[in-house]
């Protein structure tokens, strides 16, 4: 009986080893595998669609490496280098951008990629054909000439390209805009604009789907990347190969397996084991417990990713400016670093990321109850007496997907709250209804918020997709804030050539909307990964997904 | 008389299902939030916002939203007359193959967890009913108390330290099969007879091994209101006059026993038939543990994002299978209850 026992053991233990990553091949555990890879199909703002979309395309224009912080390389901002276009140059009297296409690119599906793979892209994009416009949104973002809103109108020939994006020679595309914008290439870094493989696109397109929506919805996103799709199962597992004819070398790992486990806590235990080689999203407290373990290394960055408050100025009593700096003295932030993300954390004095071109640093805010006690008298709320009116404003929403991450913040933040006599209540709430209240409705009047990323890595862009005035282009101003000085300014600041100067009209339009405290920022936490010690190389880009192309594996 | 009532009730489900669309259909579009935002996600402008509302079907009248998922206007697509679910908002796939690749991995995982559940409660119930108030029927009362009063997904990632992390004994909670293995061609969506269909006996084991501690778990909880329930109706059934009967021309102890586990099955399986509909979604946690892709994942996902028609699409598919399920539970009941006829 006992010999048998052992047997089986034995047994079971060789099975439940036999899922180990062998040399070369690597096991990422994550939340989510990619629901789609089309980045303009209903998958495009799930960041584990947006990683499946870098993995297998590639864009025209990338950022050059920057300095190395804690092993994790961050990108020069600044340095724009090549990726499928080798170089460019800008006609500021046409405004037109050309653009020569690296030679002797092919991709998994055997094309060799030229400028008919752009302008396919471009037309693609600018068909709005897609379940969400990104490529588009992109394009009239960067201000390219012909991507204004009337492609949504009944005329046909708008949403065709027309000779604002043209193909030169099979090498060569110019791409001309309406107006100056600094934008053109930070946004052709963005995944919202990868080039696609025309051929194998096309290949795939039926008479009811000549953009190939659902191909790439559900089967394969055809580009020039490092690596190709082998399988994929949705809500599952996705799997690559490593394209040993990528055009900046063949990759180091030679398959990439995602898997998703939706526990982080699995993830975790599943990587101490040995058997997976890296993991994202875990808790601050779970990073924390695993940081000094052997054989594991925990890395991260100061990237994009920050928390602040969110006051609406449409909802009183937030309309008070003592009111809103008597909250933003009365925040513990060390106490909220050192809890909510055990030191991995920083204070936040800024309205932008800090790692974005065109960042100032603003003055921050202390903690400091007499202050917060003396403003909330300013205020006309003496210990808080008269609030009591505003008990449903002073719910203080929160993702409820997010409670493990969010609530000891939140916590924290109530109680501080309730110290100088604000009645703050916790009102946790699902993503989706979140995400309507903040973009649809803009009537979440106190919210707390950890998941404002702009794509755009500018500061102009945060502040025209934030804090511009909704009349006057403000696509996300979900605290209703309207400043015509600040609209102006940033009208003129959105078209000037140069660069200085643009920066000083940036900094002067961050430090307005900190001395109105439009957003209480509070901390920038960083961006963190699991790996084991086989695994280097990672950097981080702005849109938090890793290419997989970076990382070098040890046998 | 037979088929008369399986077609009677067959039609009443019908009419359940149509009245069970509808209310769906109205009741998930009456709730705060808005399924274009986060499609779009918070860097559109206006005009993506309402292409994506546009692409949805959002723009149009409410009726007409309604004609169309009913399949009452295939002109503009195809809806439930011509057997479409609709297209997944999350993911651009139709959410009829959705369904039925995450289904099979539900079914899977709840039916051998009924099996276990049964084969264990059935013995341990009726051994507490036959020892009342001795130490065994102590015994059960404790292990049935045990098991079902923890949650489901606590037992799951206590069993995962303990029988991965610790022992080593079980596999990582990785799915249905080790993500380095290659899945076999999917024909059932069974990955158990898929491997079998395939001819690959070692991702049997494989998919069997990886199955092993979410069935433990399922069947743990499940096997405590089954036991309470068996034991329960057995004591009753020991009770009874014609148990009394039996003893009294002293039929074998194990005979009178088999009577009783017969008159007591009635109930328990009216038990077991409420619990598998209910697992059908209810499973959702140990799945989540266990990182298994099955229909209460998929109904959680569908939720969470809004995605009405995948929503709706579970709703009906759970619905109609529960329905089925108590038919065959009605049947069974009458097969071993002769008092009940149709």
């Amino acid at each position: 009986m006992k010999t048998m026992l052992s047997t089986a053991t034995a047994a079971l233990c060789a099975l439940s080893v036999a899922g180990a990553a062998t040399a070369q091949e690597i096991l990422i555990l994550a939340e989510d595998v990619p629901a789609g890879l089309n980045y303009d199909g209903p998958a495009a703002a799930i960041p584990s669609s947006q990683q499946g979309m870098v993995t297998l395309l590639e864009p025209l224009v990338g950022y050059a490496d920057g300095e190395t912080v804690d092993g994790i390389v961050v990108p020069d901002f600044d340095t724009f280098e090549g990726r499928l276009a080798e170089s460019w140059s800008y006609d500021a009297d046409t405004l037109t951008w050309t653009f020569n296409l690296r030679q002797g690119v092919t991709g998994c599906g055997e094309a060799t990629f030229n400028a008919d793979d752009v302008i396919y892209t471009f037309e693609r994009a600018k068909s709005v054909s897609g379940a969400a416009p990104i490529g588009w949104f992109l394009s009239n973002v960067a201000s390219i000439d012909g991507f204004g809103p009337e492609v949504f109108g009944e005329d046909p020939a708008a949403k065709e390209l027309g000779d604002s994006i043209v193909k030169i020679d099979d090498y060569t595309v110019q791409i001309r805009q309406a107006e100056p914008n600094a934008l053109l290439l930070p946004v052709l870094t963005i995944f919202g604009l990868l080039i696609f493989d025309k051929e194998t696109m096309e290949a795939n397109a039926t008479t009811e789907d000549p953009w190939s929506h659902d191909y790439v919805n559900n089967t394969n996103a055809p580009g020039f990347g490092g690596y190709c799709l082998e399988s994929w199962a949705k809500n599952e597992q996705i799997t690559y190969s490593s394209f040993p004819g990528y055009y900046r070398g063949a990759p180091d790992a030679t398959r990439v397996s995602v898997r998703r486990v939706p526990q982080s806590s699995n993830r975790l235990v599943v990587l101490r084991s040995g058997q997976a080689d890296l993991v994202t999203g875990l808790t601050p407290r779970e990073y924390n417990s695993i940081a000094d373990v052997d054989d594991l290394t925990v890395a991260g960055v100061t990237g994009n990713e920050n928390l602040f408050i969110h006051m609406n100025f449409d909802v009183p009593p937030f309309d008070n400016i003592k009111l809103r700096e008597a909250i933003a003295h009365a925040i513990p932030y060390d106490q909220i670093i050192a809890t909510g993300y055990f030191g991995e954390a920083t204070q936040w004095n800024g309205m932008v990321p800090s790692t974005y071109p065109g960042y100032a640093e603003v003055a921050g805010f202390n903690y400091d109850l007499d202050m917060a006690k003396a403003l909330l008298a300013e205020a006309g709320y003496p210990d808080g007496a008269g609030l009591e009116a505003f008990a449903e404003a002073f719910a203080l929403s929160y993702v409820a997907e997010k409670e493990s991450t969010l609530g000891p913040i939140v916590n924290v933040i109530q109680t501080a709250l309730r110290e100088v006599g604000i009645p703050a209540t916790l009102d946790p709430i699902p993503q989706t209804q979140y995400g309507d209240r903040q973009l649809v409705r803009r009537d979440l009047p106190f919210a707390v918020n950890d998941q404002e990323k702009p794509i755009g890595v500018d500061a102009g862009y945060a502040i025209q997709l934030f804090f511009v005035s909704p009349e006057n282009g403000g696509l996300n101003n979900m605290v209703n804030y309207r400043n015509p000085d600040l609209d102006s300014m940033w009208a003129g600041a959105r078209v000037d050539p140069d660069t200085a100067s643009r920066d000083a009209t940036l900094a002067q339009i961050q430090g307005m909307l900190a001395a109105d405290v439009t957003w209480l920022p509070i901390v920038e936490y960083r961006t963190q990964w699991a790996f084991r010690d086989r695994v280097s190389g990672l950097k981080w880009y702005p849109d938090n997904s890793i290419r997989y192309t970076d990382l070098q594996v040890e046998d | 008389m037979l088929l008369r009532y399986i077609t009677r009730r067959m039609l009443i489900g019908v009419v359940q299902l149509f009245c069970l669309v509808i209310a769906v259909f109205f009741l998930i579009r009456l709730l705060p939030a808005d399924p274009v935002s986060r499609l779009v996600g918070l860097n559109s402008s206006p005009e993506g916002y309402e292409q994506a509302a546009r692409q949805l079907g959002l723009d149009r009248p409410l009726f007409e939203q309604l004609s169309i998922y009913l399949g009452l206007s295939p002109d503009i697509a195809p809806g439930l007359l011509q057997g479409s679910l609709g297209v997944s908002w999350a993911t651009g796939s139709t959410v009829g193959s959705e369904i039925a690749n995450f289904l099979p991995v539900t079914l899977q995982l709840i039916t051998l967890a009924f099996i276990l559940a049964f084969i264990i409660s059935i013995p341990v119930g009726m051994l507490g009913a036959l020892n009342p108030g001795k130490a065994v029927d102590k015994g059960v009362f404790v292990y049935s108390l045990f098991a079902g009063s923890q949650p489901e997904f606590w037992w799951g990632l206590l069993f995962v330290y303990v029988f991965y992390f610790q022992l080593g004994v079980a596999p990582a909670p990785l799915g249905q099969l080790s993500p380095m293995t290659f899945p076999p061609e999917s024909v059932t969506g069974f990955m158990l007879i898929d491997t079998l269909i395939a001819g690959e006996p070692a991702k049997f084991l494989e998919a069997l091994h990886h199955l092993m501690m979410p069935v433990i778990t399922l069947a743990f909880i499940l096997s405590g209101p089954i036991i309470k329930m068996v034991r329960q109706n057995m004591l009753r059934a020991l009770q009874s006059d014609f148990v009394l009967y039996a003893n009294l021309i002293g039929l074998p102890r194990k005979r009178v026993a088999r009577y009783a586990l017969r008159a007591a099955m009635g109930p328990s399986m009216t038990l077991i038939g409420i619990l598998y509909g209910f697992m059908l979604s209810g499973a959702v946690l140990v799945e989540s543990v266990f990182s298994l892709g099955g229909i209460g994942q998929y109904a959680i996902r569908s939720v969470l994002a809004f995605d009405y028609p995948a929503i709706q699409g579970v709703v009906l598919v759970i619905t109609a299978i529960s329905l089925v399920v108590y038919l065959l539970l009605d049947l069974i009941h009458a097969a071993i209850d002769p008092r009940i006829a149709y």
